[in-house]
């Protein structure tokens, strides 16, 4: 696409740089490293070129120019931080500082805010002007966000993403000049399953997620790379973590998944995982009770009770779990014979991000629905019903068992249930292996389509708890089939050469963006 | 040689150890009888404290008795001893306070990094030294402990020479 | 008068014991407040001031502490060695102080009595022999605590008191040889009837105190508790009352060192330029001299109380002044120096009452006079011309002899 376009040689700031035809000079600037400061241009968004933050100095034009419209023309000589420039962008944060109110110290934004940060570089701590600021006080838009009007810089963002990505237009500035401010067209706040994403384009801290509010400072946040596990759409995500907890997600700009976008949807519910009483050490069944063991012992127990077991295997897992987590219970379940594994997906409506159709709030609420599609495990409506009457081994894998028939897991061989959090369904186990949520391990989910995406561990995992994939490498290496797998890469590599829908991936090649399948990469571009 | 090492040279003709001792005698005598003494009789007697003396924290209150703190979080964050516990909530009006505002004076170090960093000029260290407690939580300053002590504030700067030239 | 009949003389030997140690005892507990104010005053700092009025009763509460105090035995302490020490260091420090007269003999109306618990004829002899006692507590105080700084400082304290004893003895050499006796009674009326020791013995006094010193383990020879290098050596591990009583040990020692001196070389009670107190009592109970009264012997006690006095300040005095010798600048200040010195004094002494025997000079103030003399020669000798590096050696002293060998060839 860029390919097609005829390139075209420019000067900026004394460095020569060919950029196609048809950029603007803020974008041919940022190929260069410079970034230029800019407040109402998002690069997902039009640029109305309304702030004036983005002025540089162009030869020959009789003024400064706004870099975020101004294309780029051959032979053009750009200057971003000469004098003149510099001085357009003083008197824009002098004018942006008359009405703001210097709260930083409670402001939520503060941190992650770009007129702080303006301010800061160019030395304008204080405001001049001795008249009043206009205080307009704050107002909820939606039920989650409240909007602290005098913050607000109008630079616009949130009003262009509900017009041209959520395509709802229901946000507007009202009144002008200094006494602006945005609001909704009625007096009614608004609802959007998109709607916090007005949050994250708000370069300043106008507006702000009132379940984050106060909970956190922005240099306090540890972050992440991570995938959102809300649903099979698998947003790249920032998770911000502070003392073992996640506190937030955003977007982690992705073209070919989520944009700069993601639902609210995943924001909420994701936040609150891991909560609970969660099962941190590793139990073994003596007589009628589970005993706390250590790991090494509960590996025997689990290695010694597998090769005595003479049924086949079946497993209930959770489409929530990795790929690594998944291959490799489907390689232990082997080693008895495996008879089949069952997930359940929970559902939702479906909620397409209009600008932006790619982006979806999908149906499965769940991460790696698909990847355990492709393992070889069936998803059903009603999972105890395909083990009804099954006597060999049963796995549970990280599933809550919720609604489990009541005599769940007697009568059979062996129960083996692995989760991160204790279910009353697993008192009836014979070993009960700890595993930590998405957010305290690393890993592969493969999306709606087929798309293999990367997650990072964020937090620590409680007490003795293990990545599934680590403990059972370990059995599976004293069940006689090979080493154990040393890092989530070897087994994501002993995965890739095992199934071959996933061959030619390895773990560094899907990075941080992900890869795509060899069969949807044709796919996508038998479509294209 | 090291800066500040002073060598003395060590006398080798006529040092001698009993007029020597003699000569020491008499300097310490002159020392006894005179009535002299840097004694301070410390409980009724106080020593002067410099008004730049950084040591116990005391936080200002609004005249309604509520701290100044707005939780901002600067404290905490500065701070190189890690000592400063906050956890910033949200008051009735909707404003940001700190639920919990904990300095530990066992761990801190009154460097008054705090102090210069707070932007609502909330929390000082104090001119104050006298600490001592039964139990070593009782070290552990709450906002209410906090917002009670009546020590000056230790000033970081003198007035007249803010540069400390 | 009379000699004191049986009966009365054990009365009255009860009497002077609890007389005597009372106020001595006093004089103790009074001289450990006494050190803590003249050093204060030395440092110009204030000293205990806050029990009682200026911090008199300061003894008492020490006492009141020492008794509730926990009592701690070290694991692995020599039970019984470690319980008997302080006894054994205080023992001998008490029983010295029987041989020396106090005052004027008192008349009563059973007699005249002495003002002296035990008139020993052997005298100082016993005064030398329980000085060296002491050094048993604590080196068996030091080696029972099981702890290696009381250790070393027990050793120290052995080694230390072997080598000044003989300085020690060889020092009180000149005053058998003047005063012909050993008694200390006797001694004093010697002294009476001629001049103080001090002066036809000046030498020697340097040479007993300075022994005396190093007996008491006082500054500058506290090598035995040295809290700098041994954490108060061989009471390290003591506590409470055994503490205490190491303690009382030493300043009863400081008291005792104090009265002799003032015994031997300042007249004991001897009142100065008045012989209105020049009492004595022949063998067979006879008085000669002035006749005795119960306000002469007030007079005589307040003498020895103030020249006793006098010295523990001296003590007390020279301990905050001068600092610690080196270990090996003690060893070779007794046995390099004062030893052969004190063996060339006798012998030049004893030359000299030879001579002045030969020359017919009869005993009293003219051969005091001669004696004296010849001492403050000798002593100007010692302070202007042995006093120069050789006495005691400095730190640098192995660096500076080559140099000064070269520069000399």
């Amino acid at each position: 696409m860029d390919n097609d376009r005829k390139l075209i040689n420019v000067t900026i700031d004394g460095i020569e740089v060919s950029v196609p035809e048809g950029k603007t000079i803020l974008e041919a600037a940022e190929r260069l490293g410079i970034v230029i400061p800019r407040y109402c241009y998002h690069p997902a968004l039009s640029a109305p070129a309304q702030c004036r933050m983005c002025l540089v100095e162009v030869e020959g034009a009789p003024k400064p120019l706004p870099s975020c419209v101004q294309q780029v023309q051959d032979g053009m000589v750009v200057s971003t931080d000469c004098a003149e420039a510099r001085k357009a962008r003083r008197g824009v944060i002098e004018f942006l500082l008359l009405n703001h109110p210097l709260d930083c110290p409670i402001c939520d934004a503060a941190g992650q805010c770009m007129l702080q940060d303006y301010a800061h570089e160019t030395g304008q701590l204080r405001r001049r002007a001795v008249e009043p600021t206009v205080v307009l006080g704050r107002d909820h838009v939606t039920s989650e966000i409240v909007y602290f009007a005098d913050r607000c810089i109008l630079c616009t963002r949130c009003v262009r993403f509900m017009e041209e990505i959520a395509e709802e237009p229901v946000l507007q500035v009202i009144q002008r000049g200094h006494k602006g401010y945005i609001d909704t067209m009625t007096d009614e706040l608004f609802e959007h399953p998109f709607s916090m994403n007005i949050v994250d384009v708000c370069p300043v801290g106008a507006l702000v997620n009132e379940d984050f509010l106060f909970k956190a400072r922005s240099w306090d946040l540890d972050q992440t790379a991570s995938i959102c596990p809300g649903c099979s759409q698998g947003c790249n995500v920032l998770l911000g973590t502070k003392e073992q907890r996640v506190v937030r997600l955003k977007p982690r700009p992705n073209p070919e998944v989520n944009s700069h976008w993601m639902c609210d949807y995943g924001r909420r519910e994701v936040v609150r995982w891991g909560a609970g009483i969660r099962a941190e050490v590793p139990m073994v069944r003596e007589s009628d009770r589970l005993v706390a063991i250590d790991w090494s012992r509960a590996l025997d127990a689990l290695v010694e009770a597998l090769s005595e077991a003479s049924g086949g295997a079946k497993a209930i897992v959770s489409p929530g779990a990795s790929n690594e987590s998944l291959f490799t219970l489907r390689s232990l379940m082997e080693r008895v014979g495996f008879e089949g594994g069952y997930f359940h997906v929970t559902t939702g409506s479906e909620q397409v991000l209009k600008g932006f159709p790619k982006l979806a709030l999908r149906e499965d609420r769940a991460a790696n629905a698909r990847g355990a599609e492709l393992l070889g495990f069936e998803r059903v409506d009603y999972v105890y019903g395909a083990l009804l009457g099954h006597r060999g081994v049963v796995f549970v894998l990280e599933e809550a068992l919720d609604g489990a028939p009541e005599d769940f897991g007697e009568g059979v061989e062996l129960f083996i249930y692995i989760g991160s959090h204790l279910s009353p369904a697993a008192g009836k186990a014979d070993i009960v292996l700890p595993c930590p949520i998405w957010a305290e391990m690393e890993g592969t989910f493969t999306n709606f389509e087929d798309r293999v995406q990367r997650f990072n561990q964020a937090l620590r995992p409680p007490g003795l708890a293990r990545p599934i994939w680590l403990s059972f490498s370990v059995a599976l290496a004293r069940l006689g089939a090979g080493e154990p797998f040393t890092s989530v890469a070897a087994a994501f590599g002993a995965l890739a050469e095992e199934l071959g829908v996933y061959s030619g991936l390895s773990y560094e090649r899907i990075g941080l963006n992900g890869a795509t399948t060899a069969a949807a990469g044709s796919a996508a571009a038998a479509r294209r | 040689m090291a800066i500040g090492v002073k060598t003395v040279e060590r006398p080798e003709v006529g040092a001698s150890y009993l007029r020597a001792t003699l000569k020491g005698m008499a300097l310490t005598f002159k020392h006894l009888v005179r009535p002299i003494t840097v004694s301070q009789q410390y409980p009724e007697e106080k020593y002067e404290l410099s008004p730049r003396m950084r040591g116990t924290h005391r936080m200002a209150v609004h005249e309604d008795g509520r701290a100044k703190c707005v939780a901002c979080g600067l404290c905490p964050t500065i701070c190189p001893a890690n000592c400063i516990k906050l956890i910033p909530a949200e008051d009735e009006n909707g404003e940001r306070y700190a639920a919990v505002y904990e300095i530990d004076e066992f761990r801190c170090i009154f460097c008054g990094y705090c102090q210069e960093v707070c932007p609502v000029e909330a929390i000082h260290l104090g001119v104050h030294y006298e600490a001592a407690e039964y139990s070593r939580e009782r070290f552990v300053y709450d906002l209410e402990r906090l917002c009670a002590q009546d020590h000056p504030y230790t000033q970081l700067w003198d007035p007249e020479d803010p540069a400390s030239q | 008068m009379e000699p004191l009949s049986t009966t009365a003389f054990l009365v009255s030997a009860a009497v002077k014991v609890l007389v005597i140690f009372t106020v001595w005892l006093l004089v103790v507990a009074g001289v450990t407040l006494a050190e803590r104010k003249v050093a204060a005053w030395i440092q110009d700092r204030s000293g205990p001031n806050r029990v009682g009025p200026w911090g008199v009763l300061q003894p008492i509460a020490d006492g009141i502490k020492n008794f509730v105090k926990e009592e701690h035995i070290p694991g692995g302490a020599s039970r019984i060695l470690f319980h008997l020490a302080p006894v054994m260091a205080m023992f001998p420090a008490f029983v010295v102080f029987a041989v020396i007269p106090v005052a004027a003999p008192l008349p009563t109306p059973w007699g005249l009595v002495e003002v002296i618990i035990a008139d020993l004829p052997i005298g100082f002899l016993f005064v030398l022999a329980l000085a060296s006692l002491g050094v048993y507590g604590l080196t068996l105080g030091g080696w029972a605590s099981n702890s290696k700084y009381s250790f070393l400082g027990g050793v120290r304290a052995s080694a230390q008191m072997i080598s000044y004893e003989v300085a020690l003895g060889l020092s009180l050499v000149p005053i058998f040889m003047l005063a012909g006796n050993v008694t200390l009674p006797e001694m004093v009326r010697q002294q009476q009837n001629s001049l103080w020791y001090i002066l036809p013995l000046m030498v020697g006094f340097l040479f007993f105190s300075v022994s005396y010193f190093a007996e008491t383990n006082r500054m500058p020879f506290d090598m035995v508790e040295a809290e700098s290098e041994l954490v108060y050596g061989f009471h390290t591990e003591y506590s409470a009352m055994k503490f205490a009583m190491f303690m009382m040990a030493e300043y009863a020692n400081l008291v005792t060192a104090s009265a002799l001196m003032a015994t031997f070389f300042f007249g004991g009670w001897d009142i100065p330029f008045w012989t209105g107190d020049n009492i004595s009592v022949a063998a067979d109970g006879a008085v000669v001299g002035a006749v005795p009264a119960w306000w002469i012997t007030l007079l005589t006690a307040a003498s020895f109380a103030a020249k006793t006095g006098f010295f523990i300040f001296v003590f007390m005095w020279v301990r905050w002044t001068v600092p610690r010798f080196r270990y090996d600048q003690v060893m070779s200040l007794g046995w390099k120096v004062l030893i052969p010195m004190s063996v060339v004094y006798v012998a030049i002494l004893g030359a000299a009452m030879l001579a002045l025997d030969a020359a017919g000079i009869e005993f009293g103030v003219r051969y005091a006079l001669s004696l004296t003399a010849i001492n403050v020669v000798l002593m100007a000798g010692i302070v202007f011309w042995l006093d120069r590096r050789r006495i005691i050696l400095g730190a640098a002293w192995r660096q500076v002899r080559p140099q000064q060998a070269r520069s000399r060839g």
